[in-house]
């Protein structure tokens, strides 16, 4: 065991040190002796050279373990290859075997004893049935506790703490591999994280930034906005007002003016009318109207009735006339013819 | 006498056999560069098992920085993209958490833009598996968190898909999806406007478990910043409630409703709506808080609520608790309350 630890505690100076102090193998006497103590084993030594229990003679055709655990493979294809040779010989040495003739056609071969004395053979194997039995159980008191007798040396041996190895030394690159990889993946988390974090805190106080300013420039376009229609309608309010205005002082010329052109109109106006006799006298009227046209009319009537008059006369005279004249004429040719 | 080398010692020789193999479930990882090539070709293996080992390993493995940068660069986004398909359901799911590590990375979340990974890992939003989709959600989110990956997902046309997802999906997986919500519209909100996504988030607002109210008061004030969105907010009748949350006790939350409530009441009709609902006291509160975000929005949501004249003779009274904030070391709340005051005091 102590030959495959590394030497830890190598002295400077070169010296091997160890914990439990080595020694050679005892020699181990033919007969066993008992008592034989530790204080003996110093005269125990043995002589190799007659050591039963070292190799001797040649070493090169021995049979040694192989070196390595697992088998060699060169020995193994080694082996393979002689044990098929063996079988092919075996298969070959089978071929050669003298065997019996084959049977002719139509016979078959089958097996027959040949001694004086036939024999019965059969499988069925001779057996006898024997039968056993135990005597019942007799009550038997308990068996004493058997120690086996304190035989061969007691012989301790105890790895103190540090024998083996430093715990603290050996466990540091240990603990520095578990630790490290802990921490870098820990870190490689919280540095997700923190990206993340300060990602959004970036953001955010970007997006407060940007809200203050747009609020502040939709507030005072609003405004603006707000003030713009508001002059606006006081514009027009005035500019409505002032054609009122205008319109009122203009109606108020005309109507001066108009006042002032028809002053004198009444007084003319009446007189026309006056004059074109609106205004008339009733009674007067009547008597136009009503009483002369009937006046006339009566005048006419009675002076047609004497136009009808005179031309009746006249009528009268004129037929009288025309009758004298006729009778004139009458008369008168023949007054001259009488002449 | 020869040497008897004990079989417990160690001896200085290599063993012919191979090192035992402590992980059934995981395939053996070479040594150093050989480690990732061999996992990307078990990857392809027909045989499911080796499959299966292969991806815990590379789960494993993925942590690292320098082995997701080999990963990425040995081609093996491809084979995971291939087994994003698979039939086996334990496969899918290890393939989606193997892609949430690698956007984990900044070289995994360039790789996934380059390599076109979002879409077919997209494509899993229909997944029978719950761990699969979580797993697959989670990936989805890492990905939004950063601003290039939030522009490919709105250019993709997911965001109407997630908020489809929205009411159907289970607690957690509804909580990923409002934090990837909420990062999109930061964009651009108009994709969610148009899926009614304010109606949606309305009711997410409710919801007992802090994470999804964060996510979608945050989402909410993602939405109110284009003018359709405010106008949406003021229709659905989402201010009560953001008034409610004021008192809550997660402060995201209240940093987030205090900036919709700031967002909102820049329209008129916001305004009005919200000193209907009595925002003012609440507000005042928060002012005094500790958090910069809370501090902050709640200052700036006083100030667009003064620009109505009923609200500043209120805060005219206050205007000495704002004062104390003039002096704040944070610069954004010493601005935040000069304008405060300024607006407050403005007479026309």
């Amino acid at each position: 065991m102590t030959s495959v630890l590394q030497p830890q505690k190598e002295a400077p100076n070169g010296t091997y040190t160890f914990a439990s102090r080595p020694r050679p193998v005892q020699n181990r006497t033919k007969y066993r002796e008992p008592a034989a103590e530790q204080s003996d084993g110093q005269s125990n030594y043995g002589n190799i050279m007659y050591d039963r229990r070292v190799v001797r003679g040649n070493t090169y055709a021995q049979h040694i373990l192989p070196l390595a655990a697992q088998p060699d493979p060169i020995e193994v294809q080694r082996q393979q290859e002689s044990r098929r040779r063996s079988v092919a010989r075996k298969r070959a040495m089978e071929q050669f075997r003298p065997r019996t003739p084959e049977a002719l056609e139509g016979r078959k071969h089958i097996d027959v004893q040949t001694e004086l004395y036939l024999e019965e053979l059969n499988d069925r194997i001779e057996d006898t049935s024997v039968e056993c039995q135990t005597d019942a159980f007799l009550d038997k008191p308990a068996t004493p506790l058997f120690i086996p007798a304190k035989s061969g040396k007691d012989v301790a041996t105890q790895i103190e703490e540090g024998e083996l190895f430093d715990f603290d030394m050996e466990v540091r690159p240990v603990l520095e591999v578990l630790v490290g990889k802990t921490v870098e993946q820990a870190l490689l988390e919280v540095m997700e994280e923190e990206e993340l974090a300060s990602l959004r805190a970036q953001q955010r106080a970007f997006e407060e930034l940007r809200n203050a300013e747009l609020v502040e420039v939709q507030r005072l376009e609003e405004q603006e906005r707000r003030h713009r229609e508001e002059k606006e309608r006081r514009i027009t309010q005035q500019r409505e007002v002032l054609k009122k205005e205008m319109e009122t002082a203009d109606k108020i010329a005309a109507r001066a003016f108009a006042q002032h052109y028809l002053a004198d109109l009444l007084p003319s106006v009446y007189t026309t009318l006056r004059e074109h006799g609106y205004f008339y006298d009733p009674v007067e009227r009547d008597i136009e109207t009503g009483f002369l046209p009937w006046l006339m009319a009566h005048v006419s009537n009675t002076l047609e009735k004497r136009y009808v008059a005179r031309a009746v006369l006249d009528m009268l005279i004129h037929d009288v006339t025309q009758k004298r004249l006729e009778l004139f004429q009458q008369i008168q040719p023949h007054d001259h013819s009488t002449q | 006498m020869g040497k008897k080398g004990g079989k417990s010692m160690a001896s200085t020789r290599i063993s012919e056999q191979l090192p035992p193999h402590f992980d059934p479930t995981q395939a053996p990882v070479a040594f150093g560069n050989r480690a990732l090539p061999r996992l990307s070709l078990e990857l392809q293996d027909p045989q499911l098992c080796i499959r299966q080992r292969a991806l815990a390993a590379l789960c494993d493995l993925v942590h690292d920085p320098k082995r997701a940068y080999e990963a990425i660069h040995k081609g093996c986004l491809e084979r995971l993209k291939v087994l994003l398909q698979d039939r086996d359901s334990s496969v899918r799911i290890k393939t989606t958490k193997v892609f949430y590590l690698l956007a984990a990375h900044n070289v995994g979340r360039e790789a996934f833009l380059t390599w076109d990974v979002v879409a077919p890992l997209s494509d899993l939003l229909d997944e029978p598996v719950d761990a699969c989709r979580k797993n697959m959600h989670r990936a989805l989110k890492m990905v939004a968190e950063f601003p290039a990956g939030a522009v490919c997902i709105v250019t993709l046309g997911l965001v109407p898909r997630l908020v489809m997802k929205l009411p159907v999906e289970q607690e957690e997986i509804r909580a990923l999806i409002l934090a990837t919500l909420s990062y999109c519209v930061r964009v651009d909100a108009l994709p969610a406007l148009a899926s009614d996504g304010v109606p949606m988030l309305r009711n997410q607002l409710s919801h007992p478990s802090a994470d999804i109210r964060r996510a979608a008061a945050s989402a909410m004030l993602g939405i109110s910043v284009p003018s359709e969105g405010k106008h949406k907010v003021c229709e659905e009748g989402v201010l009560p409630i953001l008034v409610k949350l004021l008192s809550d006790c997660d402060p995201g939350v209240t940093a987030s409703a205090a900036g919709t409530i700031m967002n909102t009441a820049i329209i008129t009709e916001g305004k009005y709506q919200a000193l209907k609902a009595g925002a003012i006291p609440p507000l005042l509160e928060l002012v005094g808080s500790e958090d910069r975000a809370v501090c902050a929005n709640a200052l700036r949501a006083l100030t667009t609520l003064a620009e109505a004249p009923c609200a500043r003779e209120q805060l005219l009274e206050h205007l000495p608790l704002l004062k104390t904030r003039l002096n704040h070391p944070a610069s954004i709340i010493c601005r935040a309350a000069a304008t405060a005051i300024r607006v407050i005091s403005w007479t026309p």
